[in-house]
């Protein structure tokens, strides 16, 4: 019984995550933390895996459909990963209340980013009309064509021509390094993707149209995830009995998703996500506390 | 290797592993169910790489439930180092230095957190 209740919290954590753009990892800790009472590092270790499993289906696709920019996903994710490594350890010294109250916190930013989304999401679409116009997988496909001997080096053979993109030049890398590295130890320390740091730094700061920032930064959660990961693996973090049944429920529920993202109404999905979400951190603020 | 073939061949490999990985867990989640395992029973199976293999000949729930979980967090490993090569086979030195790296921030957090 437990076991289908796991799946079917997983298969609602990942349709939530794929139909608003997040991982799910930002509901799975709570579900697993508040609804199972397992500890919060044991929800963190299967969190981690769940995140991994839907960002490696997801990448599938925008990999194979040209959105996503491997070459700047693998350049960010050296330091994503090396600070997943970092974060990974600082979870095992952390108490875990103190650990409750930061995630809880983590809560409020995401409820907030989330209320907000809207408006800025306005703009966003309008400023990625006049950045990339038209189709951006068939104009990633275009520019491969024209990319020659099968390097995107765009002529100067520059670092930033390098990871820049059709219709878009990378900018500020330094900043977009900066947020890789608070992306990686917010990903393992809270078990989530760290997309919400990852796509506004892709987007906003370094100039990267939101399709193609959302995509590299769904690419990138597997490395980072899978950094945090193997230090929550053998030290005893990933529960085996509860991720599996977690990972399986979010893969379902992320790839039903996809397929019913059409027929739902966003808006309201928002407003009731930001409400589970300000629920869920007073009850961890709660819990921290004690 | 062209440029968009790579990305595909990337994409390829990263979809491939999800699907062993979610296949790999849903055997395990099944062996649970047929040895009336609750996933909140206590304590559960430590991970250890010695006795994969005999649970796994036994058919035990464990021994397929870590190897799905291996595979899951191994995966985007398996993405490097196909994109590894295939920078190198394009030329693309750079690129092939990104990916080192990665993959040795990778082998690091297995060292420290087995060293732990």
């Amino acid at each position: 019984m437990a076991e289908l209740l796991l799946i079917v919290g997983g298969v609602a954590a990942g349709a939530f995550g794929a139909l608003l753009g997040l991982g799910g990892g930002v509901l799975i800790v709570p579900l697993l933390t508040l609804g199972f009472g397992l500890p919060l590092r044991e929800s963190v270790g299967a969190s981690l895996v769940c995140v991994i499993v839907t960002s490696s289906a997801a990448a599938s696709v925008y990999l194979q459909r040209d959105v996503a920019n491997l070459r700047l996903g693998m350049t960010l994710e050296m330091f994503t990963a090396i600070a997943a490594m970092a974060g990974g350890l600082v979870a095992f010294l952390v108490p875990d209340r103190v650990l409750a109250l930061m995630f809880a916190a983590l809560l409020a930013y995401v409820a907030v980013t989330m209320a907000r989304a809207r408006d800025a999401r306005d703009g966003r679409v309008a400023q990625d009309a006049a950045d990339a116009p038209g189709d951006a997988p068939r104009e990633a496909a275009e520019d491969a064509e024209r990319r020659p001997g099968g390097t995107n080096t765009a002529g100067d053979g520059g670092l930033i021509a390098s990871l820049s993109g059709p219709g878009y030049r990378v900018r500020n890398l330094g900043l977009g390094v900066l947020g890789s590295l608070v992306a990686g130890v917010v990903s393992a320390l809270f078990g989530v993707g760290g997309g919400i740091v990852k796509v506004p730094v892709m987007n906003l700061i370094m100039g990267v149209p939101i399709r193609v920032a959302t995509a590299t930064s769904n690419l990138m959660i597997g490395v980072t995830a899978s950094a945090g990961a193997l230090i929550y693996l053998f030290r005893g973090g990933i529960d085996p009995y509860v991720a599996a049944p977690t990972a399986l429920g979010v893969f379902a529920g992320a790839s039903l998703a996809s397929r019913l993202s059409h027929r739902v109404d966003l808006g309201t999905l928002r407003l009731l996500f930001v409400a589970v979400l300000v629920v869920t951190a007073a009850q961890m603020a709660l819990r921290g506390i004690g | 290797m062209k440029a968009g073939r790579l990305e595909r061949t990337v994409g390829l490999v990263l979809g491939v592993g999800a699907i062993v990985s979610v296949a790999l867990l849903a055997m395990g989640i099944a062996g649970m169910w047929a040895a009336h395992v609750g996933p909140l029973d206590r304590p559960f199976p430590p991970f250890d790489l010695g006795r994969l293999p005999v649970d796994l000949a036994s058919l035990k729930a464990a021994g397929f439930l870590w190897l799905g979980l291996l595979a899951v967090i191994l995966t985007p490993s398996f993405r490097v180092i196909a994109s590894l090569v295939g920078f190198a086979a394009a030329g693309e030195r750079r690129m092939v230095a990104v990916a080192v790296v990665v993959l040795a921030a990778i082998c690091l957090s297995a060292a420290l957190g087995a060293g732990g």
